[in-house]
């Protein structure tokens, strides 16, 4: 495509450089949020009357001063990278998908239902029933601002705002009413939640293996979820639909013009992203608690966002950005333990990361495409119509 | 149900009227000047915990005879609107002088508030990063004339009221008219329509959003604060229950109109009011109280798809603006 503009043998370095350049713009950035986020958190340790060194060697030995610890680490990973995923996923083709919170409450409650009832199934299909109706439920949920966005224009960021508030009663409803609990151990007083489910229905633990501890509930989900950080890369690099996606995404006018359907891919990356969605909350109703709860963890699906951008939507890089998100949050348990800075702390640098993040990352993008606009104005390319500079944009990025 | 039931749901959704008027209100001004603001909820959120602590330190610090007061509430009230003001000024940085897509600052404004909250609860309330002790005290209450001598009880819906509500729904005045016969409204909406004209007739666009969305941070704080202090006495972690995304429905459905907006405000009011007081109406007695809490998000979402009316946002909300301050 376009090949007739530039030379090959002058073109190949530029793009690389160009590539390059961009990599090491993102990780600048990264590594100055970083340290913005831990010196003004060193500056409210200071406050707090303790040493700086001592607050974050505390963090990190409890993430990293052994296997046991990395492992807990590595669980509160797991539904952040699914749900960091899916962000990113619509976020490809220029699609906001706020709505991953709300995709995985139903997606639980299905997940629920399958665990309760689908106990028919033999051996280690029922967990898999499990998983495959969690996502079905998660793109179920996914699927009606999918389909009223290309079909009405409703914008998807209401849609999914709105969807995400029609969940939350949804999971109160489900858990007051159809899978209320009916066994519960007489004069014990339990919260409203579902009767707990048959062992057939859970994921088996694989930190134990390696020496983490039964408590940190590290489970084979971790492995589902770096292998669909691998698909969701594959799909998004190598495919069709991830071309298509990132030409929706970055130009729709020109991907109309190239004869790509708009809305057919709009539909499928919302599905995509709902079935990822839906896989969020399996770790804690069937890893770590065996039931769902009205008690359950919530705002996953917003902490994913942050946790996608810390990746700058890349698949491989919302893994690490999870672990370090993950890294943060175990670090409360560090603070109350060892200091006496409150463990709320953890949450404020997490705040302050994400910020200074998403300020970061567009100025950086903005000097890198002022650099490069200035770069192509000296070679002379500017001719090209705005077209075709997306398209041949796009190319690039392929190869 | 008895007519009493009636006023009394009346009563209540008052009560959430003034909440979600507040907050919308808040929005209206964010996004009448060109900044979508998602992160109501989290201005709200900001307002609760400031609201309380506001009402506690003043409490503490006041000379014998005022203490815990009408004066605490109010000090409350007004620390939690200063307070959502200072932390919308984060919103207002990111998208206007550093240009970060607004929904992606809004949403890490809702996920910042949830922490801070407990930060600041931590630190204000001895250690208690959920809630504050219980048991404040209110505002002396309202009777509204006239209405609330409406005979066969109907007067309850308009007795015991807090001033805060009354103060609420006159706000429509002030409000209508800073936006539609001050100078100041002209150019504030102007910025929310057009950026380019506005800034090429000399209108200082990056002003006028930053007033706007330390506006709304001031209204959803306020909104909060008399959540927190005057209805319930007390902050409670997750007490604003998604209120400040409802508001955002009110504010879609009024079409970003202050007059119009009073009505959605009080109608998902109601809708809230319903499942507390009226669950054995005919027809609702058949739903699940759930269900009626789903009402609001379904109407807006059958209004935006544009089954019913049309809704039409600002034209150049959420739209990066390029001139002005420079990176």
């Amino acid at each position: 495509m376009a090949t007739v503009t530039a030379a090959p043998e002058q073109a190949a370095p530029r793009i690389r450089s160009d590539r390059l350049e961009r990599i090491a713009g993102q990780a600048l950035a990264l590594l100055a949020s970083l340290l913005i986020a831990l010196l003004l958190g060193a500056v409210l340790i200071v406050a707090y009357g303790e040493s700086p060194a001592q607050v974050y060697g505390a963090i990190w030995e409890f993430s990293f001063g052994s296997v046991s610890n990395f492992g807990y680490v590595l669980a509160i990973a797991t539904p952040l990278i699914f749900s960091a995923l899916a962000v990113a996923v619509c976020f490809k083709g220029g699609l906001f998908n706020i709505g991953v919170e709300g995709q995985y409450l139903v997606a639980m409650v299905a997940a629920a239902w399958a665990a309760l009832n689908l106990d028919f199934l033999p051996g280690g299909l029922h967990v898999v029933g499990v998983l495959v109706v969690a996502s079905l439920g998660g793109m179920i949920w996914a699927a009606v601002p999918g389909v009223l966005k290309v079909k009405t224009g409703a914008h998807e960021v209401v849609t999914t705002i709105m969807m995400n508030g029609i969940a939350v009663s949804f999971l109160a409803w489900a858990v007051n009413f159809p899978l209320k609990a009916q066994e519960i151990p007489a004069g014990q007083n339990v919260d409203l939640r579902t009767d707990v489910f048959p062992d057939s229905a859970l994921v088996g633990d694989i930190g134990t293996t390696f020496g983490v501890s039964r408590g940190a509930h590290l489970s084979w989900l971790l492995l589902l979820a770096i292998a669909a950080s691998i698909v969701v890369w594959f799909l998004l690099r190598r495919t069709r639909l991830g071309y298509e996606a990132r030409a929706v995404g970055s130009s729709p006018g020109s991907a109309r013009a190239g004869g790509i359907s708009i809305g057919g891919t709009q539909i499928k990356l919302f599905l995509i992203s709902g079935a990822l969605a839906g896989l969020v909350g399996m770790q804690q109703i069937l890893a770590d608690r065996g039931y769902l709860g009205l008690n359950y963890v919530a705002v996953l699906g917003f902490t994913g966002i942050a946790v996608a951008f810390l990746g700058q939507n890349n698949p491989i890089g919302i893994i690490f950005a999870a672990i370090l998100w993950a890294v943060l949050s175990r670090g409360e348990v560090a603070l109350q333990i060892e200091t006496e800075v409150p463990r709320e702390f953890v949450i404020i640098l997490q705040g302050i990361l994400i910020l200074s993040v998403v300020i970061t990352y567009q100025i950086a993008k903005r000097r890198l495409a002022a650099r490069q606009l200035q770069r192509a104005g000296a070679v002379g390319s500017l001719e090209d119509s705005a077209a075709a500079e997306d398209i041949e944009g796009l190319a690039k990025e392929d190869r | 149900m008895s007519l009493v039931d009636v006023a009394v749901a009346v009563q209540i959704s008052l009560t959430y009227f003034t909440i979600i008027y507040l907050t919308g209100l808040g929005g209206l001004y964010s996004e009448r000047s060109g900044i979508v603001n998602i992160g109501l909820e989290g201005l709200m959120i900001i307002g609760t915990v400031t609201g309380a602590a506001g009402a506690r330190f003043f409490a503490d610090a006041a000379p014998d005879g005022l203490g815990w007061g009408a004066w605490s509430v109010a000090i409350g009230l007004l620390f939690g609107a200063f307070c959502g003001a200072l932390f919308a000024l984060v919103h207002a940085a990111a998208t206007v002088t550093f240009r970060v897509d607004h929904i992606v600052s809004g949403v890490v404004i809702n996920l910042v508030a949830i922490g801070l909250a407990r930060f600041l609860s931590a630190t204000f309330f001895d250690g208690q990063a959920t809630q504050s002790n219980p048991g404040g005290p209110h505002l002396p209450i309202l009777n509204v004339p006239l209405l609330s001598d409406l005979p066969a009880q109907v007067g309850r819906a308009f007795s015991g009221l807090s001033p805060v509500v009354v103060f609420a729904a006159l706000l429509v005045f002030p409000v209508w008219y800073s936006l539609y016969r001050t100078r100041w409204g002209l150019r504030l909406r102007s910025c929310g329509e057009n950026p380019e004209a506005a800034r090429s007739l000399g209108v200082r666009v990056s002003a006028y959003r930053y007033e706007g969305v330390m506006l709304s941070g001031a209204l959803a704080g306020l909104s909060g604060a008399f959540l927190a202090v005057e209805e319930i006495g007390n902050w409670r972690e997750g007490q604003t229950l998604g209120l400040g995304f409802i508001s955002l429905a009110a504010l879609i459905l009024s079409n970003w109109n202050p007059v119009r907006l009073l009505f959605f405000a009080w109608l998902f009011g109601f809708a809230k009011a319903i499942p507390l007081r009226l669950d054995d109406a005919p027809l609702i007695n058949l739903l699940p109280p759930q269900f009626i809490n789903m009402i609001p998000y379904v109407v807006t979402i059958v209004a935006i798809a544009g089954f019913v009316g049309k809704v039409r946002p600002p034209a150049a909300a959420g739209r990066a603006y390029e001139g002005g301050s420079a990176i």
